[in-house]
């Protein structure tokens, strides 16, 4: 009933297409549960590391776990049908395990899709190798040597003069790749541990943001030799920024002006820009010099796992960790980019899981953030920082987890090797009672 | 404020005040309530997690403890009991803690006892973090005169300043003669998590609990309650009885 009047207000100009889509995608993101309709039938053995649907059309998934294995769903056809047509099974379209030549020995800690297109995929490993391998043909077409265990590798979605793959290890340097050449364009240093997370920035091709088992989050310029903004846990701020636009309440930093072109938050906005690293860190550290072009450096603490784009909203946002001598304490932190601060919103984070990275999830209007909280999945309302819902389903540990805008569903893998689907119910019974509907409906008529 | 400090002393139920509106409201009602302790003299402290358990919205209470901070109204201090345990402590009881700290010392040259006053007029008043760095605390001090290594021992031993085991030239600023209560309260609080633990389903009322002692901590039951339901460790649900606290689990 109530989608019926938006309905119509949206014929008569009441209401606009823009909201009255939102509106249909918030309610459809409240009601989200273990999928009823769909299920992927995973082929691996060993735990989940990580989940990637592809950015150009959001068709594939693709999926690393630690039995060196990658696989690579289609999301939106189903493979095989049951239960009489209602419950959609998707099997993999092919997985690249250790019978393969050129696979990886050890476990795949990411995979992800070439930004362009889903010709090529890239996956690192922690038998210290980067491999490219192009999609149709299941080969790897290059292959990049790294000093350490790999942890996360990334290109950035908006790169057109580059194509470089960077690379964090358990080496303190974070390193450059470039798949057009094979070589290693560069290498950024700066952490003093171990570099678990990096995530290329949605606003601008050429920035980097990498967290470290240090506790440290850098942003790097990769056009310059040292970074640029080390994320100090001191400085806050108190909430948000005013907002530059008045028409649109999601935009909010200032380097983005050129196309805020009010609320068409549309696939294709790329402006936004929104990480939230998710941390745990061993050690806390003082970076204190400066060095002698940079600005910068304060002390940081909050550590990073793992991080986390996507969103249409430009601000920071970048959970960290705080360092303590015998444990780690996982917190959960949002950092606006664009001043550097904390910006001191409390997510009740009890138990992170914290010797692994994790992937964590935002929704696009930048309104949830979905994190793996051992078990279960917890989406927290980002500027308020309570909690909307919980996921249980998995029986071990979630470590990843990816949420796909078009069709409002999240998937998580976890250790237990499954894939869930979390997607807002659909009414199964309609479609066996629908003579009794026309019945109700036929007096309106 | 000093009619409720002679209520809080003699009201009974924890059930009636476990909530408070305001952010601080609640750590002066909380001062108030702070055990009295025979041994030790500590002026009184609030943990940031009872603090959490306490006012229903988190991130008000950070952001509105940001700003006390900002204020100079309190200090915060890292605590060593792990777990990301930070203490709040009102910037008149830590001057008058450390004053405490310093009349107790023994007095061996008078010239280098200034260093108390060079810290509380230069160094509290400018670096409002938890940690410092060892020039920025020289350079601090030097305010008042010249400073030595020796003065940063007195520092060092009468607790003020720890070292960092990290970062040998990062100091946390401390709270002096706490560490009897820090012991304490990492007692307390596994003995209150087993002794819900042990039981058949791991939860108890509210009301039964409160009247309890613990052996271990010098602490009262209601500091513990309100320190483990904030961290996440307990968690309080209604049942028509009144409040239950059960052992949270993942």
């Amino acid at each position: 009933m109530h989608t019926w009047k938006q309905i119509r207000d949206r014929e008569f100009g009441n209401l606009r297409p823009h909201r009255f889509s939102n509106r249909i995608k918030s309610r459809r993101l409240s009601d989200l549960q273990l999928s009823n309709h769909k299920d992927f039938l995973s082929p691996h053995k060993g735990a989940l590391n990580s989940l990637q649907v592809d950015l150009t059309e959001g068709r594939y998934l693709l999926s690393a776990a630690a039995d060196a294995s990658v696989a690579v769903f289609d999301v939106q056809r189903p493979t095989e049908h049951e239960a009489g047509g209602l419950i959609s099974k998707h099997r993999c379209l092919f997985v690249v395990d250790k019978q393969h030549q050129l696979a990886h020995k050890y476990a795949v800690s990411s995979a992800v899709w070439y930004p362009v297109d889903t010709g090529l995929f890239i996956t690192g490993s922690f038998d210290h190798h980067i491999n490219v391998w192009d999609t149709n043909t299941t080969q790897v077409v290059v292959n990049f040597k790294m000093p350490g265990k790999v942890y996360r590798t990334a290109m950035s979605p908006l790169a057109t003069s580059h194509m470089l793959v960077a690379a964090a290890t358990e080496d303190v340097q974070v390193r450059l790749c470039d798949v057009a050449s094979g070589a290693f364009a560069h290498t950024l240093s700066g952490h003093r541990d171990g570099v678990m997370s990096v995530e290329w920035s949605t606003s601008s091709e050429w920035v980097l943001m990498t967290g470290g088992c240090d506790g440290a989050i850098r942003f790097w310029d990769i056009r310059r030799a040292g970074c640029f903004l080390v994320l100090d846990q001191s400085r806050t701020q108190l909430g948000r920024r005013p907002s530059v636009l008045k028409r649109s309440t999601v935009n909010k930093e200032s380097n983005f002006k050129s196309s805020s072109a009010g609320q068409t938050t549309s696939a294709k906005l790329r402006v936004a820009q929104k990480k939230l690293p998710n941390g745990n860190g061993s050690r806390q550290v003082v970076v204190g010099r400066a060095p002698a072009k940079g600005p910068i450096k304060q002390r940081l603490h909050p550590g990073m796992l793992s991080t986390q784009d996507r969103a249409t909203a430009h601000y920071g946002a970048v959970t960290g960790l705080k360092v303590t001598d015998d444990g780690s304490d996982s917190r959960l932190r949002l950092w606006d980019i664009e001043s550097g601060c904390d910006t001191l919103v409390n997510f009740e984070t009890v138990r992170l899981q914290t010797n692994k990275p994790i992937q964590l999830a935002t929704s696009q209007d930048s309104t949830r953030v979905f994190v793996p909280c051992m078990r279960t999945v917890k989406a927290f309302d980002m500027w308020s920082g309570s909690t909307s819902a919980t996921f249980r389903g998995h029986y071990e540990c979630v470590n990843s987890c990816w949420f796909n805008e078009q069709d409002q569903e999240l998937y998580t893998g976890g250790s237990d090797r499954q894939i869930l689907v979390w997607s807002p119910p659909r009414l199964i019974s309609d479609e066996m009672e629908e003579g009794i509907a026309e019945d109700q409906d036929s007096w309106s008529n | 404020m000093d009619d409720s400090a002679g209520e809080a002393a003699t009201s009974s139920s924890l059930q009636d005040d476990l909530t408070f509106s305001d952010t601080l409201v609640a750590l002066q009602i909380m001062r108030a309530q702070f055990p009295h302790i025979d041994k030790v003299s500590v002026q009184p402290f609030i943990l940031k997690s009872q603090l959490y358990s306490s006012v229903k919205d988190r991130t008000q209470v950070d952001r509105e403890l940001e700003s006390l901070r900002r204020d100079k109204v309190l200090r915060l201090f890292k605590l060593n009991t792990g777990q990301d345990d930070h203490a709040i402590m009102f910037l008149d009881d830590y001057i008058k803690q450390i004053d405490q700290v310093f009349k107790r010392m023994e007095v061996k040259k008078e010239v280098e006892y200034e260093v108390f006053g060079w810290f509380k007029n230069y160094v509290l008043d400018s670096k409002l973090e938890t940690g410092i760095e060892h020039e920025e605390l020289c350079s601090l001090l030097s305010l008042g005169g010249k400073v030595k290594d020796s003065h940063i021992s007195i520092l060092i031993n009468a607790g003020v300043i720890i070292r960092q085991l990290i970062d040998p030239n990062m100091y946390w600023f401390a709270i002096p003669n706490i560490g009897t209560l820090l012991k304490g309260l990492a007692q307390g609080r596994n003995e209150l998590i087993s002794l819900l633990s042990r039981r058949r389903y791991k939860e108890m009322m509210l009301a039964t609990l409160e009247k309890k002692r613990l052996r271990m901590s010098p602490l009262d039951m209601r500091f513990h309650l309100r320190d483990l339901i904030g961290s996440g460790h307990l968690r309080t649900d209604h049942t028509p009885s009144g409040l239950i606290i059960r052992v949270s689990k993942d």
